[in-house]
């Protein structure tokens, strides 16, 4: 609905909103209508009263008044629900209470006009004109609703007029419309004013919402550089206690060897120099890899990585230094593919590792990986156990500081320079992992560190699975949508090997096809390129939208974290080409599952 | 020569034994990681006298550990030897019973003298502490009874036992410790110690190193 035509300044500001302002300021006008209607007609009354008989008048008078009454409910019952109106229909409903008021006015003169004599004819004459001129102000300035009021007083007042003065019909025909025009004109104008002052105020409500989020936004930096600030200082206070130890203990030896000591000493000596030096070296290292991976200078690669390799790397590393205190290193790896940077897992792998056979006295240290689901998206984790002495829970979160060790508040740096986790935890705030920790206090610690996963191809040997005699998704009804006929194939007999009923389509307009002849399947398997317009994903979501939901698994031989954010915006299952017959498997088991209790 | 390492860092602890039965005569050396530990071995090895500490001195705690020692054992002189190095530490821990202090960051070669002044009894304490005390005009030869007690009150004795050793009566003892703050212009005995450090100075004006 628009009152006036739009012009650049109005098309900023909704209708609605302006309705809504237009519609509120008339409601409160509205509210008073019933005390000065009763006024009026008490007025009207005390000239007219001993022309008309009391009955009609008083008819007359409950009339309007009650209208007034009755609008102002309404107008109550608006303010009261404020911005919840519907501003059209309650604007309209104004616009049909301005005419029934006007209307109701307009029976006096229909009624009392005849009867009364010239003077009192024209003084109500006059009453009536003014009446419409008093509703520009009471409209609001609403056009529609003022021409209502207007036009249902006007009209029979001076059709009555013209009736009763024939000669003065035309005169004051004409008067009517100019007067009907001009005051439209007034309140159209005082629309455009209004509608102005609402732009104005929505600008400036914009304005200060800008600004407040700016300033909120500075603010959130300033903390964020304060906080950055203080951690800095707070390495470089402990990391200036960290290296000024070491060298005091230097300067000792320098001053031992000064002195001539006995020869058997020298061995000592040079065995506790290297010592030194080496934990320096560490801290040092340990340092510069801290300031480089907080400046953001390492920019972490992103590429398919196995996991369990990798683990299985790192572990053959520690099986001698474990084997020094007595450990046992052991490990359980579940292959599980990763899209990430290989260096920074292993360099955490490590860390924990390091970090594990550090705080172990006895026992053993277990490290593995599985994968999991978190809904859909699957995840690679990667957990290293030790019997330690554990963690008290109010030191878990401190664990993470830099230069924070437990139980070692002397700094003795052969237990390390207290970097390892601080280092572990940027290393996965940059690859996107999480960190955690569980421990018992005298039972041992578990780190595990999850990071999103890659269905794909494992290449390591996996005890397989009886697969053909399972028979959890016999009868199931699936499609498979890929635009390459031999992958079509090889699914159809796989699928069919399993016991599932597979229909296949090598386009987005033969899956079209099928789902209108068989509807919704109970897994749809689709590539994400087809070869088309439309995405694998973008299919799925687009027949999911048709027929409901139902799970979906989407596969591609891409690697690019493009494809897979494709996908993971959807939240669909990725598998990467070439897919093995069991990462397959169970990729579909738990998407037909996952289905039962997640909806897509 | 009975000495106790108190000192959390190990390799720091080796070091020290190292220099110190380098530079001292019969000297053996007992290594404790912790105050506990070192209180422990002061009980067992009565003839322990000299007592090099490191501490965190940044809390009370520090100076609460010299206390201790004192009071378990008032014979043992106590020398900080330590990271911390402000004036205000220094004397706070002379005000609790050491005899000296040795910063850790000084160079080699001082903290081989320093270590060999302790070792012969006399006083050692970082130039800044030394220059701050204010020299008053009036400073007279103390006699050598004077001196001696000047001494033990360096080691950080109580006068009882002060009296003991030299075979004086406590009041005595009290008496010569007045006139031993009025020979030297000092109102308390961590001033002093202070000026014991520099009296016993090899060179007087010791302003080049400390």
């Amino acid at each position: 609905m628009r009152f006036v035509s739009a012009t650049s300044e109005q098309a900023a500001a909704p209708d609605r909103e302006l309705l809504i302002e237009l519609v509120g300021l008339h409601a409160q006008a509205m509210l008073r209508m019933p005390w000065v209607q009763t006024m009026l007609v008490l007025g009207i009354g005390l000239f007219i009263y001993s022309y008309i008989k009391p009955a009609v008048f008083l008819a007359w008078g409950a009339l309007t008044i009650g209208i007034e009454v009755l609008r102002a409910r309404f107008a109550a019952g608006v303010l009261k629900r404020g911005y919840h109106i519907d501003p059209k229909r309650t604007h309209a409903t104004f616009v049909g209470f301005a005419a029934l008021a006007g209307a109701a006015i307009t029976a006096a003169a229909v009624m009392f006009l005849p009867r009364l004599p010239l003077l009192h004819q024209a003084l109500f004459g006059a009453i009536l004109f003014a009446i419409p001129a008093a509703g520009v102000a009471v409209s609001q300035s609403s056009p529609y609703i003022l021409a209502a009021y207007a036009i249902s007083i006007l009209v029979p007042a001076s059709v009555i007029w013209a009736l009763l003065h024939p000669s003065q019909a035309l005169g004051l025909g004409a008067l009517t419309v100019l007067y009907l025009v001009v005051i439209i004109l007034v309140a159209a104008d005082g629309e455009k004013l209004l509608l102005r002052s609402v732009t104005i105020r929505h600008e400036r409500d914009r304005l200060v919402r800008d600004l407040e989020q700016r300033n909120a936004d500075v603010q959130a930096a300033v903390g964020k550089a304060e906080q950055s600030a203080q951690a800095r200082s707070r390495v470089l206070a402990a990391a200036s206690h960290d290296l000024r130890q070491p060298l005091h203990a230097l300067s000792v030896y320098s001053a031992v060897l000064a002195s001539k000591p006995a020869p058997d000493l020298l061995d000592e000596v040079s065995e506790n120099i290297d010592q030194i030096v080496r934990a320096l070296g560490n801290l040092l290292n340990g340092l510069l890899d801290l300031s480089r991976l907080s400046a953001g200078y390492y920019v972490p690669e992103q590429q398919n990585v196995a996991l369990e390799r990798l683990i299985s790397a790192v572990c053959a590393e520690y099986q001698q230094p474990a084997a020094q205190k007595s450990l046992l290193l052991t490990h359980e790896l579940t292959p599980v593919q990763v899209l990430g940077d290989p260096v920074a897992i292993g360099r955490i792998a490590r860390n924990l590792i390091d970090n594990a056979i550090k705080y172990t006295e006895r026992g053993t240290i277990r490290v593995t990986t599985h994968s999991e689901f978190l809904g859909h998206a699957p995840l690679a984790v990667l957990s290293v156990f030790d019997t330690g002495k554990g963690i008290p829970a109010s030191e878990q979160t401190r664990i993470f500081e830099e230069f924070y060790q437990l139980d070692n508040p002397g700094r003795d740096r052969s237990k390390g320079v207290g970097l390892g986790l601080a280092i572990v935890q940027r290393l996965c705030e940059l690859i996107g992992a999480k960190i955690s920790v569980e421990s018992v206090v005298g039972e041992g610690t578990c780190f595990r560190v999850t990071m999103p996963a890659i269905l794909g191809e494992t290449t390591s040997s996996e005890p397989s699975l009886p697969m053909a005699n399972d028979e959890s998704l016999r009868g199931k009804s699936m499609y498979v949508v890929d635009d390459e006929l031999d992958i079509l194939n090889s699914m159809r007999s796989l699928l069919g090997v399993w016991g599932v009923r597979v229909r296949t389509g090598d386009s987005s307009n033969a899956a079209d096809r099928i789902f209108e002849q068989y509807g919704p399947p109970d897994l749809l398997i689709v590539d994400l390129r087809l070869g088309e317009e439309e995405h694998g994903a973008r299919l799925a979501e687009r027949l999911q939208q048709t027929y409901g939901s139902f799970p979906v698994l989407i596969i591609t031989g891409e690697t690019s974290s493009e494809a897979l954010r494709q996908a993971n915006e959807r939240s669909y299952t990725l598998l990467q080409k070439p897919i093995a017959a069991e990462v397959l498997r169970r990729a579909i088991v738990t998407a037909v599952n996952s289905s039962r209790t997640v909806t897509l | 020569m009975k000495i106790l390492i108190v000192d959390d860092h190990a390799l720091f602890r080796a070091g020290l034994r190292m220099l110190l039965a380098t530079i001292g005569r019969n000297v053996v050396c007992l290594e404790a990681a912790t105050v506990a530990e070192a209180l422990t071995l002061i009980v067992q090895h009565t003839d322990m006298q000299l007592c090099l500490l490191d501490l965190t001195l940044k809390n009370e705690q520090g100076f609460a550990a010299i206390q201790a020692i004192k009071n378990t054992a008032p014979q043992v002189a106590i020398v900080v030897v330590s990271g911390c190095e402000d004036s205000a530490t220094i004397r706070s821990c002379i005000d609790s019973g050491a005899m000296s202090f040795i910063p850790k960051s000084v160079p080699p070669e001082v903290l081989t003298r320093a270590l060999q002044r302790v070792l012969t009894g006399a006083v050692y304490l970082p130039d800044q502490v030394v220059s701050a005390l204010e020299v008053s005009p009036q400073q007279l030869p103390l006699t050598p009874r004077q001196t001696q007690v000047l001494e033990g009150l360096s080691r950080g004795l109580p006068s009882k036992l002060i009296a003991r050793e030299l075979g004086l009566s406590e009041h005595t003892v009290r008496e010569y410790i007045a006139l031993i703050f009025q020979a030297l212009g000092v109102h308390n005995r961590t001033e002093a110690v202070i000026k014991a450090s520099q009296l016993q100075r090899p060179e007087p004006t010791a302003a080049a190193r400390g």
